[in-house]
């Protein structure tokens, strides 16, 4: 079997622990190295497994790898990319794929011109009910799409997250892209306005972890997004991906991690949801692997990152400005 | 205290049949221009039916009004009721503009009667108690908010609600009670931004107030959704999240094997298994303020704003700006 090499450059975010395990489930995938600045972070697995690590991610992308996995800081990730194409290998970049317009434009190019590929990881297009609802909505099950009212309400990160130094923005940026993603990828539209509300409220230090964020599309289609930070402790999860989503003909509603079973566990000191559906995670790194191994288009590009991240950038003006702004 | 209802459709029918069984309350008359619908309501309320306001006045002598009429002919009537001395409960919202919600205020300040407003959400057990909780600090300082309410287009059952002349649309006939509910939690909201789709089958808009205090709201509308009323709101803050969903409380299930009779209420309300409606107690409180002149909980001031609010978020889907309150 041909075995698609892969490395992975920092688990900064936590996504790449889950991101690893989804590719050491793979019989077709190599792991070919771990690089981190931070050996702490990643001891446990490349003990475990063996695994090489690399402590200069440039060490990693001067071996063989056909592919890195990209979990950096937020603003790492341009220069992590385009060092990347250059070395010849694909990437799949967490989300947000950069915190400016020009820089994911950069990062875009820079994988085209050395003729490698560029996903962000959307790893919601893989829940299956998000899945479901675009082929309900392709298959015109509620006529044309009116409107969309979507959360991604979670508990705040904390560590780098919150240093605007290291993410570029808190909540809005954070959590506008998976939604605005999904919305982006239903309508097949192009969002032409953005009006948001940004603001602490929920006990971050200085940086924003309250955002409704409202989009106008060039049909007519209209979106709003609650991307806040606003999860408490007590509450039984860790937040939400839901959608409610109005067409001509009817209503379809996602509830993406409805899935689940209530635990009530005195260790726990609170009630909980233990979500028991598919693994998203899992079956976009398998969507990923696939592409490359058969030389096809990779699921979800560098521009679909950049059309939802833009969203969030556009936020943060109309927030200041307290007014909508048109997105060129 | 003697009452009387004028306007004999779905909330007349709620206030009648209220009054019907209230203590201390007589319900003397019933008023509407088609005399089937005052007759079938006399006939169920045990009042007398009429198809003229001014002749249910001088027969019946009611002490207060209730106005149950589609929204633009609340001014009229309430001056009316007003000129004759008649204390006026009116369903919400208070008028369709500024100007006709100011002519109502001054007209029954002139003439020395009460003027109430209708904003029964305020007096629904799961809304107070939210605001109860929050008041009590229970989740620390309120953030981000969401309530919304959908149902059916009532246009369906009583075509005025579908022109925005006499209704007003979603926004100013339903979505005004999260508006004056989020109002009363909140605050004063310092600016509106609105989304709406408008046609002759749904009315949908999605409203953000952001406040003085530097929370946010976004309500949604929806006339036109396609399923059963429902209500839900949730206030997160800064150390607690309060929910509250109609679709979740029901405390009653009754599954009949044969499929119902075709045609239920006009407007749906929510059927709850409680001892007094939300309608009971607000009318219960309206008509305890005209008898010791107390405060209302929601005065003709609270409905004004509710609406210059609502009008404002109609401003903002004209213009597409946000408007500064």
């Amino acid at each position: 079997m041909k075995k698609l090499k892969v490395g992975l450059i920092s688990f900064a975010h936590g996504h790449a622990f889950s991101y690893y395990a989804s590719l050491r489930s793979l019989p077709e995938v190599e792991i070919v190295g771990i690089a981190d600045e931070s050996a702490e972070r990643v001891r446990q697995l490349v003990e475990r497994d063996g695994v090489p690590y690399f402590g200069d991610y440039r060490q990693l992308l001067a071996g063989d790898a056909d592919a890195v996995v990209i979990c950096a800081e937020n603003v790492r990730h341009a220069e992590l990319t385009i060092a990347a194409a250059q070395a010849g290998k694909h990437v799949l970049c967490e989300k947000p794929l950069g915190i400016s317009v020009a820089e994911m434009e950069a990062m875009i190019a820079a994988c085209r011109e050395n003729g490698v590929q560029l996903m962000t990881a959307f790893p919601c297009r893989y829940l299956p009910a998000v899945a479901e609802a675009k082929a309900a909505i392709a298959r015109g099950e509620i006529g044309e799409i009116v409107a969309v009212k979507g959360t991604n309400r979670g508990s705040n990160p904390g560590g780098w997250f919150v240093d605007r130094e290291l993410s570029g923005g808190g909540a809005v940026l954070d959590h506008t892209v998976h939604v605005m993603d999904l919305i982006n990828w239903m309508l097949g539209a192009k969002v032409s306005e953005v009006y948001a509300y940004a603001a602490t409220r929920f006990g971050a230090a200085e940086i924003d972890d309250a955002g409704l964020v409202h989009v106008k599309f060039d049909t007519g289609a209209f979106a709003v997004i609650d991307t806040s930070w606003s999860r408490p402790r007590s509450f039984p999860t860790w937040g939400d991906v839901t959608m409610e989503i109005i067409g001509t003909d009817g209503v379809i509603s996602v509830d993406g991690f409805a899935q689940k079973n209530e635990v009530y566990s005195d260790g726990d000191g609170k009630g909980t949801w233990s979500y028991w559906g598919d693994d998203m995670d899992e079956l976009m790194i398998r969507d990923f692997v696939r592409a490359l191994l058969d030389g096809a288009a990779v699921p979800v590009t560098g521009e679909d990152g950049l059309r939802s991240a833009e969203v969030a950038l556009a936020a943060y003006e109309s927030s200041k400005l307290g007014q909508p702004v048109s997105l060129a | 205290m003697k009452v009387a209802v004028v306007g004999c459709g779905g909330m007349g029918r709620v206030h009648a049949e209220s009054y019907a069984r209230m203590d201390g309350a007589e319900l003397v008359g019933v008023c509407d221009i088609d005399g089937t619908a005052a007759g079938e309501l006399a006939a169920i309320t045990g009042a007398r039916p009429y198809q003229s306001f001014e002749r249910l006045l001088e027969e019946t002598a009611p002490e207060a009004v209730s106005i149950a009429l589609p929204s633009h002919l609340h001014k009229e009537y309430a001056l009316k009721a007003a000129a004759a001395g008649k204390h006026v409960i009116c369903e919400k919202p208070i008028a369709l503009t500024l100007e006709d919600a100011d002519a109502m205020i001054e007209a029954c300040r002139a003439a020395g009667v009460s003027l109430f407003v209708g904003h029964v959400v305020r007096f629904f057990p799961e809304y107070e108690q939210l605001r109860r909780q929050l008041a009590d600090g229970r989740i620390g300082v309120p953030g981000v908010v969401h309530a919304k309410r959908g149902g059916g287009h009532p246009a369906e059952a009583k075509s005025w609600f579908g022109d925005a002349d006499k209704s007003g649309g979603v926004i100013v006939d339903m979505m005004i009670h999260d508006i004056d509910f989020v109002r009363w939690t909140l605050g004063e909201p310092k600016s509106v931004y609105a989304l709406n789709k408008r046609d002759d089958r749904m009315d949908y808009a999605l409203v953000t107030l952001e406040f003085r205090s530097g929370a946010a709201a976004n309500l949604e509308g929806f006339w036109g959704y396609p399923g059963p009323f429902h209500y839900a709101a949730e206030f997160a803050g800064s150390e607690g999240v309060i929910r509250l969903d109609s679709t979740k409380a029901g405390s009653l299930t009754v599954r009949k094997a044969e499929r119902a009779q075709a045609g239920g209420p006009v407007v749906e309300i929510p059927q709850s298994a409680s001892a007094l409606s939300p309608y009971d107690l607000e009318l219960a409180h309206f008509l305890a303020c005209l008898r010791d002149g107390s405060e209302p909980a929601v005065t003709a001031a609270d409905a004004r704003e509710a609406l210059r609010i609502s009008l404002a978020a109609l401003e903002s889907i004209r213009t597409g700006l946000t408007i500064t309150l």
